[in-house]
């Protein structure tokens, strides 16, 4: 009875798992093939792989966006971890009157969609255009400025703070460690978890962003990944081949971020245990 | 006690001071007027260079390149290759925020989206009808690309549609070239469900969620979803109810090849699922990829609908070149006027080395339009495209036309599983009146 029910797990499974994985193989297959192949349906590897490479790098400027994207994308992770867990770790471990007020008004910032935000946004960057250059529109610093400080990442480090033994804190100021100093060099090493999965979440968040950058980035020289395979599906009659190789690539990085940061998961486990 | 109570109205601050940020904003707006008081506001200062949006490097950027050598001045031009859709969001962000930072001299925008934007903005953009003479261009294109009186758009690609067919499969079903030649929509039908039966091919692969059968043959009767006093124009509309009786034929029968998207849609036909192709001129290069099939495709003049009046011409796309209203717009201007709006020579280029037909009558005189297509049976496509073109019947599509689709779409299957065809367009009447007056 037991072996039975086994054998049925294991088929649903082996199905569940090739109904997800199979549109990356396709994935990974189509960018072997020409794009005629492509829209056929083709489900065997060709050998217009090198073409499509050199197309894709000969026509288009794939290294300057991927470099782009990797600029905002480690900026914005860098800088959203930073700001995110400082904010949630003050307001769960500092006492003060006001607190749950301010805390609820950034809650209520979620509710707002980014589409209501974005003409009032691009306005503020076009006025910061005129006195710094350096961050207003058509720079990455444009991209990157908005999306840092988020309530869902205060929140979420809010959450994670309350998991934190006080006691730490209380131990720490005994031995005469600053608050500064309690933050780096107690909460984070013992949080290591939390800010794996942060970290996850901000880069993909970053590196899929496309309506912002669509809009404040508008030369070609500072376009990011998702704004180049837009524009490549964007001719008469698309290269479905040269597009996939790029979806490929672009889908490199998150993989590789996930597959670094699942190990820190485990280390971050073992960490915490110790502490 | 008085804990309790800030903390109970704390969410109403919160509140509050939302609704005076965005008050803030909003009256910032009214202040700050609109997009064409961009001397002040954004640093568009013209030194020599213009900018320009367009979609498709090797098409409508390879155009601009190209102009650039019939251009009799030294001309500094930067082009941007982004997806229309990405155009317009940029400018759609730029003119109703009015930062015209960044924003570009030249822009690329489909003719059925051009209203929506000359009326919402109607400052933003410069009038450039002095540069160029309208009558030099076929007459279906003026009314999306002029507002009000005036001449916004350059006038660029035709959309002009075809019937692209296998003859080998039609010859097995017993029809010759001629018997396709000027056919309705109605003769049509009859067709594709005689091919079908004898030669168990599809005649036509479709994506229920793409209405552009329907444009096709309401264009072809000069009707629209909407009348050009932008009334809707549904219920008592005789083109579209003949429309959509041939539609609701066409997919009861078996002769439809169902696809869910674009590529699905090129597979189809790239495949062999599918005997005709009623659409764009182009389609013409996605067909030709299938290698296999060179020799096999013709193309015939898109059926009309049987009505008085109606042509064997249609329009499916295209698109048109629009000047902002920033420094450097008489220079783009000029540009257009030398170049795409009157050098026959130059569309000859344009032709021979991007296949891109613009509607720039005179065109066709020219010698690269006479060039046979050896895919297509040596047949002289560029020509006949061209030629079609004139005929297109002059239709304003207005602003209304990809919302009202929107419900026509939905409506469309409760026609199919057997509503009456009177109920399907009295319903979709009432919902655009509600939705759009």
């Amino acid at each position: 009875m037991n072996k039975i029910k086994r054998i049925f797990t294991y088929v649903f499974l082996s199905i569940a798992t090739f109904v997800s994985i199979f549109p990356f193989l396709w994935m990974c297959i189509s960018m072997t093939n020409k794009s005629v192949d492509v829209t056929r349906g083709r489900l065997i590897p060709g050998s217009h792989l090198f073409e499509n490479i050199t197309n894709l790098f000969q026509n288009y400027n794939i290294i300057t966006s991927i470099v782009n994207s990797l600029i905002v994308a480690v900026i914005t992770t860098v800088l959203t971890l930073l700001i995110g867990s400082l904010a949630g770790y003050g307001f769960e471990i500092f006492r003060s009157k006001g607190k749950d007020v301010v805390f609820n008004i950034l809650i209520l910032s979620m509710m707002i969609p980014f589409a209501a935000i974005m003409i009032p946004l691009y306005r503020l960057f076009g006025r910061i255009s005129a006195t710094a250059p350096l961050f207003g529109i058509d720079t990455l610093a444009a991209v990157i400025l908005p999306t840092v400080i988020t309530a869902f990442f205060v929140f979420f480090f809010r959450q994670n703070t309350k998991m934190f033994a006080r006691d730490l804190v209380e131990a720490g100021r005994m031995d005469g460690l600053g608050e500064i100093g309690i933050f780096f060099r107690i909460f984070v090493p013992s949080m290591k978890t939390t800010y794996a999965a942060a970290a996850i979440i901000a880069f993909m968040n970053s590196w899929n962003n496309y309506l912002w950058p669509l809009i404040v980035l508008q030369s070609p020289e500072n376009h990011t990944i998702p704004l180049l395979i837009s524009t490549l599906g964007a001719g008469y009659s698309p290269d479905y081949g040269v597009i996939m190789t790029a979806i490929v690539i672009a889908t490199l990085p998150t993989a590789l971020v996930f597959f670094l940061m699942q190990k820190h998961f485990v280390a971050g486990m073992m960490g915490s245990v110790k502490g | 006690m008085l804990k309790n109570v800030f903390k109970r109205f704390s969410w109403l601050l919160g509140l509050a001071l939302l609704i005076t940020m965005l008050a803030a904003c909003s009256e910032d707006d009214q202040t700050q007027g609109s997009a064409n008081d961009s001397g002040d506001e954004g640093t568009s200062e013209f030194e020599g260079s213009l900018l320009a949006w367009a979609w498709d490097q090797n098409f409508n950027v390879a155009a601009l390149e190209i102009a650039q050598n019939y251009f009799d001045e030294e001309l500094k031009m930067e082009i941007v290759d982004s997806s229309s859709a990405d155009i317009v969001q940029r400018l759609n962000a730029g003119l109703s925020s009015g930062t015209m930072k960044g924003m570009p001299n030249i822009v690329l925008i489909e003719d059925g989206r051009a209203q929506t934007f000359l009326r919402s903005y109607p400052n933003a953009f410069y009038p450039i009808g002095e540069y160029f003479n309208t009558d030099d261009f076929a007459s279906y294109k003026i009314a999306p690309t002029s507002y009000d009186g005036k001449q916004y758009g350059l006038p660029f690609d035709t959309g002009v549609t075809g019937l692209f067919y296998r003859k080998d499969i039609l010859e097995e079903a017993g029809y010759s070239e001629e018997d396709l030649q000027n056919i309705t929509w109605g003769e049509y039908v009859d067709i594709a469900i005689e091919v079908k039966e004898k030669t168990g091919t599809a005649m036509i692969s479709l994506d229920p969620n793409d209405l552009g059968i329907i444009r096709m043959m309401l264009q072809s009767a000069g009707s629209w979803y909407t009348t050009p006093d932008d009334e809707i124009n549904i219920e008592n509309n005789d083109a579209l109810k003949l429309a959509l009786e041939n539609y609701k034929k066409l997919m009861d029968s078996e002769a439809v090849y169902m696809v869910s998207d674009w590529s699905n849609y090129i597979g189809s036909f790239n495949n062999g699922d599918a005997a005709t192709v009623p659409t764009g001129n182009w389609m013409a290069p996605s067909i030709e990829q299938a290698e296999s099939q060179a020799g096999l495709w013709r193309v015939a003049p898109i059926p009309r609908l049987d009505i008085d009046g109606a042509k064997n011409a249609a329009n499916l796309g295209g698109s048109s070149w629009y000047v902002l209203n920033i420094d450097g717009k008489e220079k783009a201007a000029e540009f257009l006027g030398q170049t795409f709006g009157s050098n026959k020579d130059f569309y000859q280029d344009l032709v021979t080395e991007i296949g891109a037909i613009g509607t720039f009558k005179a065109a066709s005189e020219g010698e690269a339009y006479q060039i046979e297509d050896d895919f297509f049976g040596g047949q002289k496509l560029i020509y006949k495209f061209s030629q079609w073109m004139e005929d297109i019947p002059q239709i304003d599509s207005g602003i209304n036309t990809n919302g009202i689709e929107g419900i026509l779409e939905a409506e469309m299957q409760n026609y199919l599983k057997g509503e009456s065809l009177e109920d399907v367009l009295n319903n979709t009447q009432e919902q655009a009146e509600n939705q759009f007056k």
